[in-house]
Order: C-alpha cells, then structure tokens, then sequence
C-alpha cells in the first residue's frame, strides 16, 4: 500500500462541502490522492444535505493489532470480525421490513445474527476493557433491502471467517483458547453452508471446496478492510505461516 | 534449504524437517535451545542433533499427533463407505438432492486419501479400513441403502456429520504443537459443519445444533448430542452477556458454540457401526 495520503472522495459533489474541500486540498498539499468512487459505491444516504454520512472504509484511525501480545492478539483478531459480522447481521435484521428476502431465510438470518452477536461479546468478554477496542464497519454502496446483495455479502462474511479461524489457529498456545476458536469456526461453517444452500439450493456450493481455506491473517485483513472503517493493521505478526491443504493462505 | 540437501536427511519426515530447519534458523538467530542439541550442534553431529531438535521443536514426540490422525481416519472411512454405498444404492436418493450427496461422497474419499498421506508422511502406515455395519448392530433393521429407505439414510448422515464437527474438535488441542496436521484437521472440521449444516436443512431441520437435541434421530444417537446444550464459554454464562438477553435465549445460547467430544465419546457412538 501507498504511504501517500489517500481520501476516497464518494461523490464528486461532497467536494462542493467546505469541510470536504478543505480536507481534499490538504490531502493534495501533502502530495496525496484523491479517489473517486464511481456512484455505484457510494453510501446509500449521499444524498443528504449534510454529506456528513458514514466514513468509508480504511480512512478511520489506526487499529493495530499486535501479535506480540501472544493469545490475546488471536482474540483480538476473531473480535474484531466477529465485530464485523455481528454488525452486518444486526443492520440486516434490521431492515427486514423493506426487503425482499423470504421469511425463511429471515429466520435464517435472525438466528446467525443472534449467534454473531453472542460471539462478539463473548470475546469481548474474554479480551477485557485493556485489550478491546470498538470497531467502525462500513458497507458503501451495499443495498440491505435487496436480498441477493445481503445474501453475497452474508457468504463472503462467512466464508472469510471460517478461513480466518482455521488459519489464525496456529498462533494460538492455548489448547483452551483453540478449543474455543472451534467452537465458533464450525458454526460459522455452517452459517456459510445455510447462507450457499439459500443461494444456490440443491447443489454442491455449501461446501465448494474439500478443505476449507486456511488463511493468514493479513489476508483475511486485507478481504475485510474494504468493510472496516479503522485502518487494521498488524504488529509482531509471525514470519512464518503453515498453509492448509489448499495452500492458499 | 541447507539442512535438507544433506543425504543422511532423506529418510525424514519432510514436516519434521521444516520445522528443524526454521527452528536451526531461530537458533542461528539467537533463539534459545537445549544444552544438549546446543552441545551436540557443536560437536557437528547432524543426525542426533536433529533428532534432539526435532523433539525441541515439538516440545513431544509426534505419537499423540499419529493417533489422531488414525482415529480421524477411522471416522472418515466410515462416513466415505456410508456415502459411497448411499450413492449405489439403486433408487435411495431423491434425483433432486443427488448432487448434494455427490459432493459430500468426494469430499469424505478425499478427506480419507489427505489423512493417510499425512499418515505416511510421518513414517507409519494408516489404518485398515474396517467392516461395517450400518443397522448399528439391529438399532436400525434392515436398513441396507434399499429404495425407499431415503429418511433413514439422511437422518444417519446427520448423525454421522454432527459427530465429524464434534470428534475433530475434541481431537484439535492434541495436534496444538503440529501447526500442519492441525491446519489440515480443521480445514476438514470446517468443511464436515458444512456437511452438517446441510443434510440438518435437507431434514428440514436447523443447519446448527439446538441444547442437546437430536431432533427427530433415534434414541440411541444422544451421544452425538449431549453436552451441547453448554450455555458457559471461557468460563463466562453467556446468559450474563451484555447483549444476551435480546439475542434468542438458551437456543442461541447453544446453537453459536459447537461442542467438542472426547476420543472416548466418539467411540461409544461409533462402535454400534463397527461389524
């Protein structure tokens, strides 16, 4: 990535906003970027008179999350995707009185928003006031009344936590924080499998691979960035990462 | 790598040697190591002081790590000929969900191949694959993958794949200090809650585990559900979570968190199976 400053302009006409200009001007002072987003992407409520709306992802503060803490690092890791699901499914339920999704699939839905919750606060728990942070997720362009887009969305999430745990697993040195790690990484697996079969019933993609993904975790933080407004990133991370059968970490 | 261009390495485990030769390279590094792999690396004994470094790196011998995966091998030879038989089963599967069982078929016959190459990969030879008997020894009479036997072979798919999430599980802490037989174990973990999730929802039922239910199985299948119904985690009630109360009560409470089987659970419940 760039270390020149980059502001993600969403809409051409937030530029017309002095805060934005002058936000725009200084980031071009500093010999940055300006990206426009084409207005596909942007967020659903641009078209407010106060283009003060939700920020877009990685443009936030600095979320650093450093491996030198050991275990907790792991945790910290599943905490703040299970801060991303937990949001995601909770602005999902949410809308359920504009969408189009079936009342199956709601029920579906509510049930892995409840599960996503409970995970989120069962690490912050675990984590502590010290070690926890809140996390800012962000969905530009994302239409949460429209069922395919949630659905697509709902498989990526999942699909990218179950890669997340199997492969942060290995930095973990506590055979009860493992144990824990799998406790959720197979419900997430069948989260992902109920979310596939909703898509694409009667076929082969609840499970599209032999072996699941086992993925390093810079991986997983790049895939979720595009959701998380912090900027994450990580300290101390271990050199080396042991690949799964897919070897694709 | 240096180490492994040495002829006297030929004959070891290749997992074995990555680990050494990282752990050498820590070494070189600075890290700490045993007087005694310190004192036999001085002495330029390469073949004892590897072998020392593999037991440093390990911090155990590799036993515990074989017998998972010959227990794991087990249960993935049972799944694969239970599939496999459902599969020639002339007239058992609805046309419709053919393809579902398609995929999980290959997935346990691959799932069976990857664990006996890890089984030889560490020098032993996997497992037999037994002979079973898939009325549980009369639980289920008559049952023989016939036509019109399709609700029975679901409902033991599901016993089987709920039992797969729960075994894998209990098996991971043994394997903690094998980074790549525990990756592999729980990309395939992974993938059998995929398999549960799915045949549970082709059942009509949920894709995940309610308390300790077994649904509509038969009696003698509890086994594969007890303990489920664990509402603490981390040694926190989930119950007094802040957001708990407003997040679906017991059911969620137990349906988020899958729960691991000892090796001793999951034999009482596959021994039934076992001709």
């Amino acid at each position: 990535m760039s270390d020149r400053p980059t502001l993600i302009v969403p809409d051409p006409g937030l530029l017309s906003s002095v805060r934005s200009r002058r936000e725009a001007l200084k980031v071009m002072a500093m010999g940055g970027v300006l990206v426009f987003l084409p207005a596909a992407f942007t967020a659903c409520d641009n078209n407010s008179t106060t283009p003060t709306g939700t920020p877009l992802p990685n443009t936030g503060t600095s979320l650093v999350i450093d491996f030198a803490k050991g275990d907790i690092a792991v945790l910290q890791f599943a905490y703040a995707l299970e801060q991303l699901e937990a949001d995601f499914y909770t602005k999902v339920v949410a809308a359920f009185g504009g969408s189009n999704l079936t009342a199956a699939e709601k029920l579906v839905l509510q049930d892995i928003k409840y599960h996503e919750v409970l995970h989120r606060e069962l690490f912050k728990a675990a984590i502590g006031s010290t070690n926890g942070f809140t996390l800012t997720p962000a969905y530009p362009g994302l239409n949460f009344n429209d069922r395919l887009a949630v659905l697509n969305a709902a498989r990526d999430f999942e699909d990218l936590g179950v890669a997340a745990y199997n492969g942060a697993a290995q930095y973990l040195s506590s055979t009860d924080y493992l144990t824990l790690a799998g406790k959720i990484v197979s419900v997430e697996g069948r989260h992902a499998a109920a979310i596939r079969d909703l898509l694409n019933p009667k076929s082969g993609d609840f499970a599209p691979k032999t072996f699941d993904d086992a993925f390093a975790p810079l991986k997983v933080a790049t895939a979720a960035q595009s959701f998380i407004v912090d900027r994450l990133s990580f300290a101390n991370l271990p050199a080396a990462f042991v690949q799964g059968p897919n070897n694709n970490g | 790598m240096l180490i492994q261009s040495l002829p006297v390495i030929d004959s070891i485990d290749p997992e074995i040697l990555a680990t050494v030769d990282a752990r050498a390279d820590e070494i070189a590094n600075g890290a700490s190591v045993s007087r005694t792999t310190a004192a036999l690396l001085a002495l330029g004994s390469i073949p004892i002081a590897l072998g020392a470094l593999a037991k440093d790196a390990y911090g155990q011998t590799p036993s515990d790590v074989l017998d998972v995966l010959q227990f794991a091998l087990l249960l993935e030879y049972l799944e694969a000929e239970f599939y496999s038989r459902g599969i020639a089963g002339a007239g058992l599967i609805d046309a419709a969900d053919r393809t579902i069982f398609t995929t999980i078929t290959a997935h346990e016959n691959q799932h069976v191949a990857a664990l006996q190459s890890l089984i030889r990969g560490k020098g032993a030879t996997p497992g037999a694959k037994p002979n079973f008997d898939f009325t549980a020894k009369g639980n289920l009479p008559g049952f023989n993958f016939s036509a019109g036997q399709y609700e029975t072979f679901k409902a033991l798919a599901m016993a089987f794949e709920d039992t797969g999430v729960r075994a894998y599980k209990g098996q991971a802490p043994r394997l903690i200090n094998d980074k790549a037989a525990l990756t592999a174990a729980l990309t395939i973990h992974s993938v059998e809650a995929r398999h549960a999730c799915q045949i549970r929802r082709l059942r009509g039922k949920k894709g995940w585990i309610t308390n300790n239910s077994r649904d509509d199985l038969p009696a003698f299948t509890q086994g594969i559900y007890d303990g489920e119904e664990l509402a603490t985690q981390g040694g926190v009630a989930i119950a007094t979570l802040p957001d708990a109360a407003n997040n679906g009560g017991m059911a969620a409470y137990t349906e988020a968190f899958d729960e691991p089987l000892t090796k001793a659970q999951v034999t009482a419940i596959v021994t039934p199976f076992l001709a």
